[in-house]
């Protein structure tokens, strides 16, 4: 069967209410498709603005949030109807890492507690002797290792190492698909590459899929294979990466991409002006293109009707433009 | 020669915190020296926990218990010409005839240091009130538009609450907020690392922009090197509480000196690049204990015998650059 080794996001739906009572609702996801094939190793960019949906799709996957309409498909099985040792085996294949991971830990708990508690109880290894294994194993992974870390409390580390430690963590399991939920957003820029270059051989040594939710599109270039861009709920854009970043098809991915600093002094007046993004709930509101208010070629048919999919040379875009606003 | 407002001479300092019983202290702020020239941005860079944040409290005079300074100077020319040595102030001096009037902070986070049951307009109110500025009401409306419009805000912003807003708007807030008094020296304490790309640039730019037309003086910290490059002068480089490197940006940028300046920049990652880049090996010092002799020598590449037993001076390579290197004397 071909879905046996995909991971199928199909037409995901979420909304969420606002107002006093939270009656009225807003898509936060509009109708998002993703395929990802199991076989292939690679690293997925989720890149976004805040409030883009990248966590809440994230948060779809992981199964902590359940979609209103659309479902999520592993291995074939609908990963929000699993029950008993299903749901335990989904666990064990998917594993996330957070943004911050100051407050990923427990301040008063010892770090290798977590260790301990993954490997008994999620992947039910009871001999002694081979937990402390594989515990050493994933530490040496990131360029940690048991003696370091045995006995410490989470303030003993720095962010960095940190990090590290909640990746091992992660690949406790073995899992084939980790969630990277902004890794290295809070970290300074010498610990930074450090972390990507473990994504990195992640991908390349164990033959992991990373699916890498970022704002920072420098680093996304330099970890990711494929990128997906977000707006506002809705998927714009999504192709090879150097597809995407030597031609962005879609007006919003091409002002992200403008909005990007370098580091590099002497490009500090070529940078194009930034149009400031006005009020978040007004945009999810609009029926068509959610970037129609802050779209320099937006013309009336972008703002009543959603753009479908349109293969461009290889890359997935949604924009009116591409069809000469007309269906 | 440009005109300095600020002057910061062998500032040293840091927190004095108890584990257990022991008394400890925290050495945050080691021997700094520099001047802020008039009408200029000068950025401090450096990872977390290198005393960025702590050299900005000092300068702005919040000497706050565990907070203390133990020797050096730090003294500001004022708008009216008056030199006044901001660490021998009491407090209550200090928030009087300093802040918000000559310096005004802009703090990390600023998103949340709004106070949530107040509407905007209220919370300008306040400070009006607290520097004995009296304005009747419409007048202040009328001046308050004014300043958010210039940051891009629409003008319903000054009734709402602050939860209304989203991060990027409350930020800009707190900017319109700092710069109500027309202040000489801005010191922005990480302003743009908790919001994305797009928010970044147009708090970035707007600041800038303010900047350029009041001929006012920006300290800029934060550990992002591209903001840096970005909006910076000049750029001081901290590590482990002492400004190893200082000079113009496109310097620093271009050549760096300091090994660990020199890291730091290659570690830096571009738009559209994917070699392979290597990160700085080790784990920041213990400020608690830090290591003798120059502080970065446990990561530096090119540590001598020297380096392990004494601290570097400074070498003046000309009148605004300096490193804080053993590399560079001996050839000198």
């Amino acid at each position: 069967m071909e879905n046996e080794n995909m991971l199928k996001i199909e037409s995901v739906t979420k909304l969420y209410g606002y107002g006093i009572l939270g009656l009225k609702k807003f898509k936060a996801l509009d109708s998002v498709s993703m395929n990802v094939n199991l076989e292939r190793p690679k690293i997925a960019v989720l890149a976004g603005e805040t409030g883009s949906g990248k966590t809440t799709l994230l948060r779809i996957i992981m199964g902590i949030v359940k979609p209103e309409i659309g479902r999520v498909l592993y291995r074939g099985y609908d990963i929000h109807k699993l029950k008993g040792s299903t749901a335990r085996w989904y666990r064990k294949e998917v594993q996330p890492i957070f943004q911050d991971p100051y407050e990923a830990f427990n301040p008063l708990r010892r770090v290798d507690s977590y260790f301990y508690d993954t490997v008994t109880n999620i992947c039910g290894i009871k001999d002694k002797d081979e937990i402390m294994y594989r515990i050493d194993e994933s530490l040496r992974f990131v360029g940690l290792s048991l003696d370091r870390v045995s006995g410490k409390y989470p303030h003993e580390f720095s962010g960095g190492e940190l990090q590290r430690i909640s990746i091992a963590r992660a690949l406790l399991t073995t899992p084939r698909i980790l969630l990277a939920d902004e890794p290295v957003s809070m970290l300074d820029a010498t610990l930074r590459v450090g972390i990507l270059n473990i994504l990195k051989d992640l991908k390349e040594k164990l033959n992991m899929i990373i699916i890498y939710v970022t704002h920072d599109l420098s680093t996304a270039y330099y970890v990711g294979d494929d990128i997906s861009v977000m707006y506002r709920g809705t998927l714009v854009e999504h192709g090879p990466i150097s597809k995407v970043y030597q031609e962005p098809r879609h007006p919003y991915t091409s002002a992200l991409l403008n909005s990007v600093l370098e580091p590099d002094p002497s490009l500090r007046d070529k940078y194009p002006a930034v149009k400031p993004s006005s009020l978040e709930l007004k945009e999810f509101l609009i029926a068509g293109c959610r970037y129609a208010n802050r779209c320099p070629y937006a013309k009336e048919i972008c703002w009543t009707t959603l753009p479908p999919y349109i293969d461009v040379d290889g890359v997935n875009v949604r924009c009116w433009k591409h069809l000469d606003y007309k269906l | 020669m440009p005109k300095n407002i600020l002057s910061v001479e062998n500032l040293n300092g840091g927190y004095e915190v108890f584990v257990g019983r022991r008394r400890v202290f925290v050495h945050a702020v080691d021997d700094v020296t520099f001047s802020l020239h008039n009408n200029e941005v000068l950025g401090v860079a450096g990872e977390s926990g290198c005393g960025k944040s702590t050299l900005a409290k000092m300068i702005y005079g919040a000497i706050i218990p565990p907070l203390l300074v133990k020797g050096g100077s730090i003294s500001i020319t004022t708008k009216g010409g008056e030199v006044l040595n901001i660490n021998k102030l009491s407090i209550d001096e200090v928030r009087r005839k300093i802040w918000w009037i000559e310096i005004s902070y802009i703090p990390q986070n600023s998103m949340n240091v709004l106070n949530p049951l107040k509407r905007i307009k209220d919370q300008f109110i306040d400070v009006f009130r607290y520097h004995g500025i009296k304005m009747d009401k419409t007048e202040t409306v009328e001046h308050l538009r004014d300043t958010l419009t210039t940051l891009g805000l629409p003008p319903e912003v000054i009734n709402a609450y602050p939860h209304q807003l989203s991060g990027g708007m409350r930020q800009r807030v707190v900017i319109a907020l700092s710069l109500v008094f027309n202040p000489r020296i801005i010191l922005a304490d990480e302003p743009t690392t908790a919001v994305d790309v797009v928010t970044q640039r147009t708090i970035l730019s707007l600041l800038k922009e303010w900047r350029e037309n009041n001929k006012s003086s920006l300290v800029l910290i934060s550990h992002d090197m591209s903001v840096h490059a970005y909006m910076d002068d000049r750029i001081a480089i901290m590590y482990a509480g002492n400004v190893v490197e200082l000079g113009s940006s496109l310097d620093i940028f271009k050549e760096p000196l300091h090994p660990y300046t020199r890291a730091l920049i290659e570690s830096l990652i571009r738009k559209g690049d994917k070699s392979i880049r290597k990160g700085l090996a080790g784990q920041p010092p213990d400020l608690i204990n830090p290591p003798p002799g120059c502080r970065f020598h446990p990561r530096c590449p090119y540590v001598m015998n020297i380096c392990r037993s004494e601290e570097p001076v400074t070498t003046f390579l000309d009148n605004d650059r300096y490193v804080r290197c053993w590399l560079y004397t001996s050839s000198r």
